[in-house]
C-alpha cells in the first residue's frame, strides 16, 4: 500500500485487504502460488493545486503555486512497493503525507514492519492475555494449546531442517510470517498463519511447535522443509491479467494410476493454453538474461531462488513505474522452463469524475473531451497503468487551471481480476470569481505638504469568467486606478478574453484564440540622454487599443502566433501634455520643444492597425538545474497602410540563443549542474514608416547591460550580441558576460535623429561578473564607453 | 527672394576706381556666361566676422555688425543689382553656442534658404587663431549634413583678419599656409572629402582684413601684409568658384530634411515579407518538427510498444 499526496491532503488508502480465494495447490503440484492476496494497492496520485482550502476565497489561484507542488508531488514516486506478504498495516499514514507535503513514501514493506506490531499491540492491549499455564520450557504442539486462551509470542524461531539451523531474521522466508514477537494470538491464529505457510507453496512441510515460557509468554518454532523443484535452464514471464484463473481440479485420492497420468496431463495442457493465451510481458531483455543468470548459477529451482526471482522481477516493474505490477504465480515448475506470471496493471476503465467541494460525486460543468485530451494515451484502456503517466496525466490537467484539486487514482477492478480503473477526481474552481482591492495614495500638495485633499483612494477591480461552456474559455478583465476620484488621470484596464481549442476540442491541434482590449504606458527609452547629458525631459507613450490573435502550440514552449494589431499611441510630457516633439535641454538651460518628433503624424497622436506574427523555438530543457538547449525567436510586425499617414511598414526581430553545455554530467536529483555558455544575438530592423516610440532602444538590462535603457541610442536597425559564461556554485552559479549593442549607422535613418539629439554614442559594449542569489541577480558590469563599473541588482534572467 | 527689396548697388561706387574696374570686369566675365544672379551663403561660428565681410563685399553698412554682441539670431539676404547683374549676400548667424553646434540655428538657416540656389558658400574662419579643434570639424559637418558634400566644390574658405603680425617670427606666408593647411584638414574631414575629390578642385582660401585700419596701396585698395588687394581677389575667387563647372546647391524641401529614410525601400516591403514567411518563418517550423522528432520520449512513453519475448 502506497499512496503519496501534496500540501495538506489528508486520505486514508482502502484498509481492507481483499482477500479473495485464490486457487490453493497441493505443495507437490508443479505451480507455487506467489501471493495471497490480490492487490489492495492505492496509488493516489494527489494533487491540490491551491494552498487555501477555503471555498469563500475568490482569490484567483497563481499558477507558479500549482506547478512548484506538481514538482513536489514527483518526488514522492519511488518507493511504491507492492508487498509480497498478506499483510496489511492497519494504519493510516495520512498524518505523515499531510505534514510534510509529501508523504507516504517509502516502501510499504517498511511501514509494514514498523507500525503493524504497534497497531495490532494497540488493538489488544487493553485485552490482558493469558498466560499459558503449563510447565516452563516444555515444548507444545500447536494442536495441544488451548482454543480460549491468548498467547503472549515472546519470540518466533523459524528453523530449517534441510540446514539445520535456524535462519535468522534477514531470510526471505521470514517476511512470509505474519505473527510478530510480542504479539498476542489465540490458537485459531495461530493455526491460521501455518496453514496460511503450508498452502503457499514455499515449502514441502512446515511446523508450528510452542515453547513455554515461565513468565507466561510462549516461544514460537517454526520448522520447515524448502520446497525444491528441478533445475531449469529456460525463463519466460508472461502477463495473465484480465485471464480467468484456473479452476483447481480437486484430486481425488481414490484415482487410478491412469486416471492419475491423465490428470495430469490435462493439467499440463491447460497451462499450455493458459502460455499461449497470455500476452508476452514488458519485462526487457536485460532481465531476462540476469534472471536466467541465476536460474544457471542456482541449480536446482528452490523457493527461495523463485522468491528472489519474483523480488527481481516486481522491483524492475516498481522502478519502472509499473507501479500496480505484481508476481502472482511460477507455473510450469519441475520441467526445464520457470514461468513468471504477472499482473501487471492492465488498465479496463478510465473513469473521470467530479467532486463539490464536500467530495460528493457531482456532475461537473468542464466538458470531458477537455480533460480527457490531457491525459497520455498509455493511461488509456488497454494499457498497462504507469505512475509516470499518471503524473504526466496530473501534471496536464493541473496546466488547464481549472481545478482545485486533482487526483489520479488507480484501483483494482473487481469486475475484472488483475485490471485496474483509473479514477481521474477533480474539484472545480469557480467558475466567476471578482475582486477589488483598494489602497490609499498620500501625494504631496502644495508646499509638499499633504493635505485633506490630496488623500487618493486607489485600486484595481478585477473579474473573472473561466471555463465558459465548459471548454476552458474565459473572460478576464481589470481596471486600475490610483484615483478613484478622477480615474482619467491614469486609468489601466484590460479586457481579455481567450478561446482555447479553435479547431475544436478532439483535434490534436492546439489553436487558441484570444482576444484583448488593453492600454498602458510606458517611458520612451528613445528621450533618453546619453552619459554627461543630464535629464533629458522624460516622454510618456501610452498604447491603447485592441488585439485579436491565434497562438498555436506545437510543444510547451513552441509556439506560433499571429494576429492583428489596431492600436492608438500617444505621446505625453512629464505633466501629461500631448506632445508632438522630444523636448531637450538647451545650452542655455531653457527647454525647447523641437526634438525629434514622437510620431509619425506629428501630432503626437497615432492610430494604426498592423499584422504581428511571432514564431518561437524553444527546446531548453533543465540539465540538473540548469537551463540547457536552444531558443529561437522571430518577430513581425506589418504595417499595413492603415492608420495617421497610412504607415506602411515591416518591423522584424529575430533572437537567437544558445546555451550550451560544457561538460557532460549524470543527471540526477542533487546532482550538480554543469557549466554553461551562452551565446546570444539579436538583430531588429525596420523598413518604411518608423516612428520613434517603435525604435529599437540599445543599452538596458535585456539589451547591453551596464548601461541604462536607452542610454546607447535608438535606431532603425540594431545588432546585439552577448556572451555569458556560467559555471555552477553549490546551489546556484556565478557568470561572466561581454555585450555589445550597435546601431549599425542606422541611427540618423531615425526621423529626427534622437541619438545624436540627446548626444548618445549609438554602439557600446559592457563586460561583468555576477552571482544568481534565488531570484536576483547580483551583478557588476563595467560600461565599456565611460570605462566606469556599477553594481546592479536586477530580477529574473537576462536570456 | 521677391518679398525682398533688391537695391541698386550703390555701395560700390564707394570703392577705389581700380576695385571698382576690376569688379565690374568680373561681373561683367560672368554675365558673359549667362550669370545673372549670384547668391553668396556666408557660414562660419560666431565672431569671425562674417557680417563685416558682407559688408565689406558690398561696401555699406548693409548688415549690424556688433563687435562684443552675436547678429541676430535669424539669417539676413542682403540683394544688390547692377547693370542687370544681382548680387545676393545671405549672413548667418553663428552656428556654435555654448561649445556645440546650434542645430536650431541651423534648422532656421535652412529653413530660410528654402527653395533658394547657393552658388558659393563663404566658410568663415579667423587666420589669427592658432589651433583647430573638434568643434570646427562639427561646424563643417553641420554644414555638409545641411547640403551635402557637392556645396563644398563650391565652397571658399576665408579668413578674417589677416592683417597680422605671425608669432614668433614666423614668415607671413608660413603662417598663412599652415594655418590654412590644418583648416583644411578639418573641412576635409569635417566634409568627409576624401583626399582626391580634393585635389581635383581644391577649396580655395581667401584673406580679408575687414578693418578700416587695413593697410591700402596707391590706389586706395585695401591690401594683405602680402600685398594683394583682397577685395577684388574676393570677388576673383568667388567669380572663379562659380565657374568652375560645378552646379550650384538648390535648396529644397528633400536637402533640408534630407533623405526620408521612411521612404527608403517602402517598395521592397512586400518582397521582404515573403522572404521572411519562407525563410525564416519556414525554416523555424521546420526546426520545431524536428525538436519534436528529436524529443526524447520517456522509457514508459514508447516502452508498450515493443515487448520482448524469449
Amino acid at each position: 500500500m502506497a499512496s503519496f499526496g501534496a500540501q495538506g491532503q489528508l486520505f486514508s488508502p482502502p484498509l481492507t485487504p481483499s482477500l479473495r480465494p485464490r486457487r490453493r495447490l497441493a505443495s507437490s503440484t508443479p505451480i507455487l502460488k506467489a501471493g495471497s492476496s490480490t492487490p489492495a494497492n492505492t496509488i493516489k496520485c494527489d494533487l491540490s493545486s491551491s494552498s487555501s482550502q477555503n471555498p469563500e476565497s475568490l482569490t484567483p489561484k497563481k499558477p507558479f503555486f500549482s506547478l512548484a507542488q506538481a514538482l513536489a508531488f514527483s518526488a514522492g514516486a519511488a518507493g511504491i512497493l507492492l508487498r509480497f506478504s498478506p499483510v496489511t498495516p492497519l494504519v493510516d499514514i495520512g498524518d505523515f503525507s499531510g505534514g510534510g507535503g509529501v508523504g507516504g513514501t517509502g516502501d510499504g514493506g517498511f511501514w509494514s514492519r514498523i507500525f503493524s506490531p504497534a497497531a495490532i499491540a494497540k488493538d489488544e492491549e487493553s485485552q490482558e492475555w493469558d498466560s499459558h499455564g503449563l510447565p516452563a520450557n516444555i515444548v507444545v504442539q500447536l494442536n495441544k494449546l488451548s482454543g480460549f486462551k491468548k498467547y503472549k509470542i515472546s519470540e518466533i524461531l523459524f528453523y530449517d531442517r534441510r540446514r539445520g539451523s535456524v535462519v535468522g531474521t534477514e531470510d526471505s522466508f521470514f517476511e512470509m510470517v505474519t505473527i510478530r514477537p510480542g504479539g498476542i494470538y489465540n490458537k485459531a491464529q495461530l493455526q491460521k498463519e501455518l496453514e496460511n505457510l503450508a498452502t503457499c507453496g514455499m515449502f514441502e512441510k512446515v511446523d508450528l511447535e510452542g515453547k513455554t515460557n515461565p513468565d507466561g509468554t510462549v516461544g514460537v518454532t517454526i520448522s520447515f522443509l524448502e520446497s525444491t523443484w528441478q533445475s531449469a535452464d529456460k525463463f519466460r514471464c508472461i502477463n495473465v491479467g484480465l485471464m480467468p484463473q484456473t479452476k483447481p481440479i480437486e484430486m481425488d485420492a481414490d484415482m487410478t494410476d491412469k486416471e492419475k497420468m491423465e490428470y495430469f496431463r490435462n493439467q499440463e495442457k491447460d497451462y499450455k493454453r493458459r502460455i499461449d493465451k497470455s500476452r508476452p510481458c514488458l519485462l526487457p531483455m536485460p532481465v531476462y538474461r540476469e534472471i536466467l543468470q541465476m536460474l544457471r548459477d542456482q541449480g536446482k529451482v528452490s523457493a527461495r531462488l523463485l522468491q528472489k526471482i519474483r523480488d527481481r522481477v516486481q522491483k524492475w516493474y516498481h522502478d519502472e513505474g509499473y507501479a500496480c505490477a505484481q508476481v502472482v504465480n511460477f507455473g510450469n515448475l519441475n520441467t526445464r522452463e520457470v514461468v513468471c506470471e504477472v499482473v501487471e496493471g492492465d488498465i479496463t476503465q478510465l473513469v473521470i469524475q467530479f467532486q463539490d467541494k464536500l467530495g460528493n460525486v457531482v456532475e461537473g460543468n468542464t466538458q470531458l473531451p477537455v480533460v480527457r485530451r490531457e491525459l497520455p494515451k498509455q493511461l488509456r484502456q488497454g494499457h498497462v497503468f504507469n505512475i509516470e503517466a499518471g503524473k504526466q496525466a496530473l501534471r496536464n490537467i493541473n496546466s488547464l487551471a481549472l481545478f482545485s484539486n486533482i487526483e489520479v487514482n488507480p484501483r483494482p477492478d473487481e469486475k475484472n481480476e488483475g485490471g485496474i480503473i483509473v479514477e481521474i477526481k477533480l474539484k472545480e474552481l469557480e467558475q466567476k470569481t471578482a475582486e477589488v482591492s483598494s489602497e490609499w495614495s498620500i501625494v504631496p500638495g502644495r508646499g509638499g505638504r499633504p493635505t485633506l485633499a490630496s488623500i487618493q483612494p486607489g485600486g484595481t477591480v478585477s473579474f473573472e469568467h473561466r471555463n465558459i461552456k465548459g471548454l476552458n474559455r474565459s473572460i478576464l478583465g481589470s481596471v486600475t486606478t490610483s484615483n478613484f476620484l478622477n480615474p482619467q488621470d491614469d486609468l489601466a484596464f484590460k479586457l481579455e478574453y481567450v478561446h482555447p481549442y479553435l479547431d475544436g476540442v478532439y483535434n490534436t491541434r492546439n489553436r487558441t484564440l484570444r482576444a484583448s482590449c488593453f492600454n498602458s504606458r510606458k517611458l520612451s527609452p528613445v528621450f533618453t540622454g546619453g552619459p554627461g547629458v543630464d535629464e533629458v525631459p522624460p516622454i510618456w507613450v501610452d498604447r491603447a487599443g485592441i488585439k485579436a490573435n491565434i497562438t498555436e502550440n506545437f510543444t510547451r514552449q513552441s509556439k506560433f502566433t499571429y494576429g492583428l494589431v489596431m492600436e492608438e499611441i500617444t505621446t505625453r510630457d512629464e505633466s501629461s501634455h500631448i506632445s508632438p516633439n522630444g523636448q531637450r535641454v538647451l545650452p542655455s538651460g531653457g527647454i525647447s520643444a523641437d526634438g525629434p518628433p514622437t510620431t509619425l503624424s506629428g501630432t503626437g497622436i497615432d492610430r494604426m492597425a498592423f499584422a504581428q506574427a511571432n514564431i518561437t523555438r524553444d527546446n531548453t530543457k533543465f540539465v540538473n538545474g540548469a537551463i540547457v538547449g536552444e531558443r529561437n525567436v522571430f518577430q513581425v510586425d506589418q504595417g499595413l497602410g492603415v492608420g495617421s499617414n497610412f504607415p506602411f511598414f515591416n518591423r522584424h526581430q529575430l533572437t537567437l540563443t544558445r546555451f550550451i553545455q560544457l561538460k557532460e554530467v549524470e543527471e540526477g536529483a542533487g546532482k550538480p549542474p554543469p557549466p554553461v555558455l551562452v551565446l546570444h544575438g539579436h538583430y531588429g530592423g525596420c523598413v518604411g514608416d518608423l516612428p520613434s516610440y517603435d525604435a529599437f532602444a540599445l543599452g538596458g538590462p535585456y539589451s547591453v547591460r551596464g548601461y541604462n535603457m536607452g542610454e546607447l541610442g535608438a535606431a532603425r536597425n540594431i545588432l546585439e550580441v552577448a556572451a555569458e559564461l556560467r559555471i555552477p556554485v553549490r546551489n546556484t552559479h556565478v557568470y561572466a558576460f561581454a555585450e555589445h549593442g550597435n546601431d549599425l549607422g542606422s541611427s540618423k535613418d531615425v526621423k529626427g535623429n534622437p541619438t545624436e539629439v540627446y548626444r548618445r554614442m549609438g554602439y557600446g559594449s559592457s563586460y561583468g561578473v555576477g552571482a544568481k542569489l534565488g531570484l536576483v541577480r547580483a551583478e557588476y558590469a563595467v560600461d565599456h564607453n565611460s570605462g566606469t563599473g556599477a553594481v546592479f541588482f536586477r530580477f529574473g534572467e537576462r536570456f | 527672394m521677391a518679398s525682398q527689396l533688391i537695391r541698386e548697388w550703390t555701395g560700390i561706387q564707394q570703392f577705389p576706381p581700380a576695385t571698382q574696374t576690376k569688379l565690374i570686369e568680373l561681373l561683367g566675365k560672368l554675365k558673359q556666361e549667362n550669370v545673372g544672379t549670384l547668391t553668396i551663403l556666408v557660414m562660419g561660428k560666431g565672431g569671425v566676422g562674417k557680417s563685416s565681410t558682407v559688408n565689406s563685399i558690398i561696401g555699406e553698412r548693409a548688415v549690424a555688425v556688433s563687435a562684443f554682441q552675436s547678429e541676430g539670431p535669424r539669417p539676413v539676404m542682403v540683394s544688390r543689382s547692377r547693370a542687370g547683374f544681382t548680387l545676393n549676400i545671405i549672413d548667418t548667424p553663428g552656428l556654435v553656442e555654448g561649445g556645440y553646434v546650434n542645430d536650431q540655428a541651423l534648422e532656421i538657416i535652412k529653413r530660410f534658404l528654402l527653395n533658394k540656389t547657393i552658388d558659393v558658400l563663404l566658410y568663415v574662419d579667423r587666420l589669427d587663431a592658432y589651433r583647430v579643434d573638434n568643434l570646427d570639424r562639427q561646424v563643417v559637418k553641420a554644414i555638409t549634413d545641411s547640403f551635402g558634400k557637392e556645396v563644398w566644390r563650391r565652397g571658399v574658405v576665408v579668413l578674417t583678419h589677416a592683417q597680422l603680425s605671425p608669432p614668433d617670427g614666423l614668415n607671413y606666408e608660413d603662417f598663412f599656409s599652415k594655418r590654412s593647411e590644418a583648416l583644411m584638414k578639418v573641412v576635409r574631414s569635417g566634409a568627409r572629402l576624401r583626399k582626391q575629390d580634393i585635389q581635383d578642385s581644391g577649396i580655395p582660401v581667401v584673406l580679408v582684413e575687414n578693418s578700416g585700419r587695413c593697410n591700402k596701396n596707391e590706389s586706395d585698395e585695401k591690401i594683405l601684409p602680402n600685398g594683394t588687394a583682397w577685395i577684388p581677389n574676393l570677388v576673383k575667387t568667388i567669380t572663379d568658384a562659380v565657374s568652375n563647372g560645378s552646379r550650384g546647391i538648390l535648396v529644397d524641401k528633400k536637402l533640408i530634411e534630407g533623405p526620408n529614410p521612411n521612404e527608403r525601400g517602402k517598395l521592397l516591403i512586400p518582397f521582404i515579407l515573403i522572404f521572411q514567411y519562407f525563410f525564416v518563418v519556414k525554416r523555424i517550423q521546420r526546426a520545431i518538427k524536428s525538436d519534436m522528432a528529436k524529443e526524447r520520449k520517456a522509457s514508459w512513453e514508447s516502452r508498450e510498444a515493443y515487448r520482448y519475448e524469449p
